[in-house]
């Protein structure tokens, strides 16, 4: 092509002139400008002779065709002159041809020649790096084999290290392992350890509680050995107390029975009293035979003393009147004498003389008679006292037969005073003789004698009361001192024989105490030996448990130990496993240092590559753009040529056509296809941007719905179930649910739904494939209101009515009474809690069936009364 | 006719049962509280599905002390308990932080019934014993205690497990309903 360019170029070069190709040009322009000029100068003369005549319109025709045929000719010219502006544009071309084919071709060269220069310092430089980085790829190779081969060392290293790091992890899980076992085993041992050590320190526990009893057994031990000793001395003291008080018993029978003899003696001696008494009875008798005797004596006497007495009297009487009658006569004498009185006063004087003689006499006699009684009175007394000695000498008989001494005194004394007074009885009966003697001389001998008499008697009245006294007394000591002496002896006796008895019961509560103590001691010593035992059982025991502690801690030692070992072990190997990995990491290190080595070696190439790709690149594209150029060059010279042609279609076609369309289909065929193209583009831009768009809504919903379920989930409790539209659905129909549960219909009670049912629905409409879940949900709820009602219902029923009638509302609203029947509930419980009232009747509809016959609900009104 | 007897001595002497009831959320501690303060010891609960009702004498009081169960299905049948009612415990689990909007929601729906318009409110403020547990006035703000009007109330903290609080909480209570009559 080249050649054919250069030898064209040459011919043209050859043939043409250089300046000659811008001379056709500006003459072109020229020409052109003048066609130009003169043809809108023919079409103006056009528009003016339209208006003529036909003739006119001929001529003009013809003038046209003239002018046409001119016009013709210039166009002929024209034709010329662009052929000659062809042949110069020709020319022209050629001359460009050849000289763009000679820039072309000088480009070409020099580029050649460039790129030859280029190529070989490109070579050389190419060469040069080459070998630099051939030298370099060597050193980078025997780097990269040293490296490989450290690599390989290293991997190797690493491989080891990483199997030695298994085998450690494997020898760490083994420890761990063990470790855990041992641990275990610890865990094991200490817990039983701490059983050990617990039971240990129960036991050790119950060994102080059993010492503390022992100890306290011991002290009681003591302290019963104390009441033991206490008890042996009180024993001892009781058994010395108990000699001495039979030594005493043995004294008290000895006094006893000293004082049985005492007392026999005295039982004799009383004997012998009485029978002195029975003696001195014998001789009282014999004494009051005597003194019977002596009475009768005294009796005759008293007699002859009457006698006597009365003979005395009488004499008496007659000395009183001798004497009266003396004295008076004597008196009246004397009165004679001297006084001189009248006769009549004489008379007088002489009577009253006689009147006081005969009062003096009565006097004397009454004195006289005073006397005899008195006497006789003495007499009866004296008899009387007598009898009261002989009494009381019974009685001190009676009373005083032990006393022999004073009774014989006493009967002495009574003997003598029986003497006595036999002798005063003599004395008297001499006395009275003598007074009967002497009565008749003097009166006063009578009254003397009776007051020695009186005397006497007074006398021995009083030594008799005396005597008696005395005796009296004597006898009441005497019984005293007996009966004193019987109580004393009584109470020593019951005082020796309850000594005696105190003395036995406490011997026998000793002797019980004895054998109680002996008993407790023995058990004591029984419980001793058991706590010994029990002791010795749990020392033993407790050696066995310290063995088994110490076997234990040995174990935990040895365990430690090895414990301690294989943690020294797992140190160093911990440690080795540091060091290896450090020295891995060291090698990774290195490794990672040669691999960036490597890696800026290999950059570097890469960069040189790169450089070197670049500029084979940058020649590469120096050369598509020469090459470009060089195509757009030859596209200018297709165009140019294609406009030649063009120009030429169209210098053909002006030459066929004097006008015609010079509009390039195939241009435009082709601009619409890259237009359709561009739109189908388009299209397929928008829909991938509406694709794009809609992947995003997809994902925004998405998102949402993930957001939605998750605090769907979070606020109902849920598991997280497959993301499902239905499950979604069917989360805020419950959600809806739940609302409806919070929010209970506030319409009336009765009639509102209640909210077990009025979800039903709302679940019905959520959507047709979650109704299994719905259901599911549906009775749990429903579970959950019966469990509520069945409560409520039972709750009623059991509860007091004053809790009942709080129920009635929960009843009613959960059976959905009417408000009727909730009235009624109300009316039966208000008549259960009164007193008072009436049953309510059942009215409404509790029993539908019956209720519409009055008759039958009359009865079912009167029947429940039956049933309350 | 124990009724009968009951009745009628109540209405000799005097001394009528005060009624109360215990409400709050599933789980709050009504039960344990109820039974800590008629026995004084803790048992051990279930969640009581229906009520518990039992008599507690305090102070020479007798209360007739009402348990509602407390979750969301049931929690509408409160309201059937409203009437004649002296006072209401509500029993607020103080370390339930996430539960305390529901809680105030139902406490409010509660004090607008018209039947408990005279009812005095005390609030255990209850599982002091938790640590995450909120205060009193904690508790009482996010109720919104603060803002009630014409009602007397009162918060208490308390533990029915560890039984404190519980004292005052009643001794306070009986103060007030004596007071009221």
């Amino acid at each position: 092509m080249f050649a054919k360019l250069k030898k064209k170029i040459a011919e043209e070069a050859a043939t043409a002139p250089r300046s000659g190709g811008r001379m056709p040009r500006s003459m072109s322009k020229e020409s052109i400008t003048s066609v130009g000029a003169d043809s809108g100068d023919d079409f103006a003369s056009d528009g003016s002779s339209s208006r003529d005549d036909l003739p006119s319109q001929i001529l003009r025709k013809n003038d046209h065709i003239r002018k046409l045929e001119a016009k013709l000719a210039d166009y002929a010219e024209q034709l010329r002159l662009l052929q000659k502006t062809k042949e110069k544009l020709e020319i022209a071309l050629e001359t460009h041809q050849d000289s763009s084919m000679r820039k072309l071709q000088d480009q070409n060269e020099s580029y050649q020649t460039n790129r030859a220069k280029m190529a070989e310092g490109m070579a050389l430089a190419l060469e040069k790096k080459d070998q630099e980085w051939m030298e370099k790829m060597a050193v980078l190779d025997q780097e990269k084999a040293t490296l490989s081969a450290r690599l390989a060392e290293m991997t190797e290293q690493s491989l080891s290290l990483f199997q030695k790091r298994d085998d450690l992890d494997e020898l760490e899980g083994f420890q761990q392992q063990e470790l855990a076992k041992v641990k275990h085993m610890l865990l094991k041992r200490e817990e039983q350890l701490g059983q050990q050590e617990r039971n240990l320190e129960q036991k050790e526990g119950e060994l102080q509680t059993a010492t503390q009893a022992l100890a306290e057994a011991q002290g009681r031990l003591h302290e019963l050995e104390q009441e033991h000793t206490e008890s042996g001395r009180l024993n001892t003291e009781l058994k010395a107390e108990r000699e001495e008080l039979l030594l005493v018993r043995e004294e008290m029978e000895l006094k006893v029975s000293q004082l049985e003899t005492k007392e026999q003696q005295l039982q004799q001696l009383i004997q012998q009293v009485s029978e002195d008494f029975q003696q001195s009875q014998q001789t009282t008798l014999s004494l009051e035979k005597s003194l019977a005797d002596l009475q009768k004596e005294h009796e005759e006497l008293k007699l002859q003393q009457e006698q006597h007495r009365q003979k005395t009297l009488v004499e008496e009487e007659e000395r009183e009147r001798v004497l009266g009658n003396l004295q008076e006569k004597a008196s009246s004498l004397q009165r004679r004498l001297e006084s001189d009185l009248s006769q009549d006063e004489h008379l007088q004087e002489l009577l009253k003389e006689k009147s006081l003689l005969e009062q003096r006499v009565e006097e004397a006699r009454g004195e006289l008679l005073q006397e005899r009684t008195s006497r006789s009175s003495t007499v009866s007394s004296q008899e009387a006292q007598i009898s009261r000695l002989n009494s009381n000498v019974t009685e001190l008989q009676t009373l005083l037969r032990h006393k022999d001494d004073s009774n014989k005194a006493y009967r002495e004394r009574t003997d003598e005073q029986i003497g006595a007074l036999e002798q005063q009885v003599e004395n008297f009966s001499q006395k009275l003789r003598s007074a009967e003697l002497l009565l008749a001389e003097s009166e006063a001998h009578t009254q003397t004698l009776q007051a020695d008499w009186s005397e006497e008697r007074e006398r021995l009245q009083q030594q008799v009361a005396t005597q008696r006294q005395r005796g009296l007394e004597r006898c009441a000591r005497l019984e005293e001192q007996l009966a004193a002496l019987r109580t004393q002896t009584d109470t020593e006796h019951a005082t020796a024989q309850e000594a005696k008895r105190e003395l036995e019961e406490q011997k026998a509560e000793l002797q019980r105490r004895h054998e109680e103590v002996e008993s407790s001691l023995h058990t004591r010593t029984q419980e001793l030996e058991q706590a010994r035992a029990d002791m010795s059982s749990r020392q033993t025991v407790n050696v066995e448990i310290a063995k088994a502690l110490e076997d234990t801690r040995k174990q935990k030692e040895e365990l430690q130990l090895q414990v301690g070992e294989l943690t020294a072990s797992q140190q160093t190997l911990q440690q080795e496993v540091s060091q290896l990995s450090g020295q891995l990491a060291a090698k990774e290190a290195e490794i990672q240092d040669l691999k960036e080595a490597l890696n800026a070696a290999h950059a570097e190439t890469e960069q040189m590559r790169a450089q070197a790709a670049e500029r084979d690149q940058e020649h590469e594209a120096q050369l598509a753009a020469f090459r470009q150029e060089v195509i757009s060059q030859t596209e200018q010279l297709d165009s140019c040529q294609s406009r030649v042609s063009d120009l030429q279609g169209e210098l053909e076609s002006m030459s066929v056509q004097l006008q015609g369309p010079e509009v390039g289909e195939g241009e435009q065929n082709g601009t619409v296809t890259v237009d359709d193209l561009d739109q189908l583009q388009k299209i397929n831009k928008d829909l991938e941007q509406q694709l794009g768009d809609k992947n995003k809504t997809i994902k925004q919903l998405q998102q949402r719905l993930a957001e939605l379920k998750r605090t769907l989930q979070k606020e109902l409790k849920l598991k997280p179930d497959t993301e499902t539209d239905g499950k979604e659905k069917v989360l805020e129909g419950r959600d809806r649910l739940e609302r409806q549960m919070d929010r209970p219909s506030t319409e009336a009670s009765g009639s509102a739904m209640a909210p077990t049912l009025a979800p039903g629905p709302s679940y019905a409409s959520g959507s047709s494939g979650t109704t299994v879940i719905n259901s599911s949900d549906l009775t749990d709820s429903r579970e959950i209101n019966f469990e509520y009602l069945k409560h409520v219902v039972l709750k009623f029923m059991s509860c007091r009515e004053a809790e009942a009638f709080h129920l009635i509302r929960a009843v009613s609203v959960l059976l959905h009474f009417s408000p009727e029947e909730e009235a009624m509930l109300k009316q039966t419980l208000e008549y259960k809690m009164s007193w008072f009232g009436s049953k309510p009747s059942p009215k409404g509809t509790i029993r539908p069936s019956i209720s519409a016959s009055s008759n039958s609900a009359s009865i079912m009104s009167a029947s429940p009364n039956h049933w309350s | 006719m124990g009724g009968f007897f009951s009745s009628l001595f109540s209405g000799l002497f005097g001394t009528r049962e005060m009624r109360i009831l215990i409400l709050g959320l599933d789980g709050a501690g009504k039960t344990t509280i109820l039974y800590r303060l008629q026995v004084g010891e803790v048992v051990t609960t279930i969640p009581t599905i229906g009520f518990n009702v039992e008599t507690v004498t305090y102070k020479n009081l007798k209360f007739q002390v009402w348990d509602l169960g407390g979750q969301t299905s049931i929690r509408p049948y409160w309201r059937c308990y409203y009437s004649n009612t002296d006072a209401v415990i509500y029993v607020v689990d103080s370390s339930d932080r996430d539960r305390m909007g529901i809680s105030k929601s139902e406490l409010v729906a509660m004090l607008e019934e018209e039947e408990l318009k005279k009812a005095i409110l005390v609030v255990f403020a209850n599982k002091q014993d938790m640590e995450q547990a909120m205060t009193p006035t904690e508790v009482a703000n996010s109720l919104g205690l603060p803002a009630l009007k014409d009602r007397k109330w009162q918060i208490f903290k308390t533990s029915a497990t560890k039984g404190t609080g519980l004292d005052e909480a009643m001794e306070w209570l009986v103060e007030a309903l004596k007071s009221r009559q």
